[in-house]
């Protein structure tokens, strides 16, 4: 089917199979749809139907409050053609180059329960894959229909190996289907990288990161790309990781590890939000500060970077995205400064 | 409707936004500090209420949503903000703030992508 998009920047057209989303495909063919989750929660990747008809596939996706379906809005990543379609988007529609997202199927070795609801698994993928440091995918499994997506804690290029942080939810159907009984050896299906909220060492900033329990995976992929390029030799990094409890704390030794090849430049703060920290820093590894209240708070607080000319990352719950955007304006970071990552 | 008080100037604190019943149309008083404006209480973007997603510092109004953003004072679209900002005329007489209200101000996405002859959206 040929879907055309009408946007700011003109028409531009791509093939799409029946079978395939609107939103995945135009990404594959490297076109700039905007999206934020692509996977049917924020909205984003409204468009308008004028002509043509497309198959809705989650009609209760959270999405649809922002939208009017009687004048033909649709969420791009929740629809299938089924006839050429001429869409109108509201935003400039351009091509890029890098890292194309695809579908590759992927197999799931070593997944290891780190917290009573946290689990790290690693899926081996039919192809390899390069992605930006922050940057997520959307995963399937036979029978959970809509991607699911989840952050890469590592950062290689063309690596065939993505490693991924799953929080699990009550009546979260793949957090669910993950847990429920040994997986390993399962089968994915992976569509990505996606996601804007992405690193690059080029850019050459101090950064901050704001991260509330699951949100911490694709800083853990910062903090690796930042590693192997020594971009704290030169930079200065404030990392604030918001969890209940010690308890619920993940990826510890990782974190100190990056902290001892930072020269000093990375500060790593633990903030507690359900217990009092009991000491300034983390017992076993005293190289990581221990905070209590409520990450955003504590970051905007004790930073000393929070200001203009840094870059922020800030990935969690959309509650805690939200709070920490809102004091991060307040304290003076300009909107173009901040990247951010909501996890519903 | 012409001049039409909308509330006291002490009513909107600075740097904050606040949302007024004018006759049954809606709008959002912004108080950047410098001066004020009158805009409708949505954002332009997906429409979210800004009384609530509306940040007001250093004379820029930011959408917590998705980070759209305007300069206050000069309307300049800040970073990937894509469309403008509608405002009020607005004016300040003995402490009291007048909107200049000929018909309600709203962003409209048929109006404004669907008649490409009529349509300062694709310029």
């Amino acid at each position: 089917m040929k879907i055309t998009i009408q946007s700011k920047a003109g028409e531009t057209a791509f093939d799409c199979g029946e079978n395939e989303i609107i939103l995945h495909s135009g990404l594959g063919s490297g076109l700039t749809l905007p999206y934020e989750c692509a996977s049917g929660t924020c909205g984003t990747c409204r468009a308008r139907v004028k002509l043509g008809t497309v198959e809705v596939q989650w009609r209760e996706a959270p999405g649809y409050l922002h939208l009017k379906p009687d004048k033909g809005d649709i969420l791009m990543c929740q629809s299938r053609p089924r006839s050429d379609c001429f869409l109108q988007v509201l935003s400039q529609v351009k091509i890029f180059e890098k890292f194309r997202p695809q579908v590759r199927h992927g197999t799931i070795e070593n997944l290891r329960r780190l917290t009573k609801d946290l689990a790290h698994f690693m899926v081996r993928l039919s192809s390899p894959m390069s992605f930006e440091a922050g940057q997520f995918v959307l995963v399937e499994t036979d029978g959970l229909s809509g991607g699911r997506a989840y952050s890469m804690v590592n950062f290689a290029s063309e690596t065939d190996r993505i490693d991924l942080l799953l929080k699990r939810k009550p009546n979260g159907g793949f957090s669910e289907w993950l847990f429920a009984q040994e997986r390993v050896g399962a089968n994915l299906r992976i569509f990505g990288p996606l996601g804007r909220a992405a690193f690059r060492p080029e850019e050459d900033r101090d950064i901050v990161c704001i991260g509330g329990g699951s949100g911490i995976a694709g800083m853990m992929s910062i903090l690796e790309r930042a590693a192997q390029v020594d971009y704290f030799l030169r930079h200065r990094g404030e990392m604030f990781f918001g969890f209940r409890t010690l308890d619920d704390c993940v990826y510890l030794s990782q974190l100190a590890r990056y902290s001892a090849l930072a020269h000093g430049n990375l500060d790593i703060t633990i903030v507690l939000s359900d217990e009092p920290a009991k000491t300034r820093v983390h017992v076993q590894y005293p190289m990581l500060k221990l905070a209590s209240g409520l990450v955003h708070d504590v970051a905007v607080r004790c930073s000393g970077l929070v200001q203009d000319s840094c870059l922020t990352f800030v990935a969690g719950p959309p509650i805690m995205v939200d709070c920490a955007i809102r004091a991060l304006i307040v304290a003076g970071v300009n909107a173009g400064s901040i990247r951010y990552d909501k996890f519903s | 409707m012409a001049w039409t008080r909308i509330c006291r100037a002490d009513e909107v604190p600075e740097n904050s936004v606040r949302k007024f019943n004018v006759s049954g149309i809606q709008i959002l008083v912004v108080n950047y500090g410098q001066g004020f404006r009158a805009v409708p209480p949505v954002c332009p973007h997906m429409e979210e209420p800004l009384e609530e997603s509306g940040i007001v510092a250093r004379c820029v109004l930011t959408c917590s949503k998705h980070l759209w953003s305007w300069n206050l004072e000069t309307l300049e679209l800040q970073g990937e903000t894509e469309r403008p900002l509608k405002t009020y005329q607005l004016k300040q007489e003995a402490g009291v703030l007048l909107a200049n209200i000929e018909q309600e101000l709203v962003y409209e996405f048929e109006t404004e992508i669907g008649d490409q002859s009529d349509d300062d959206f694709f310029k």
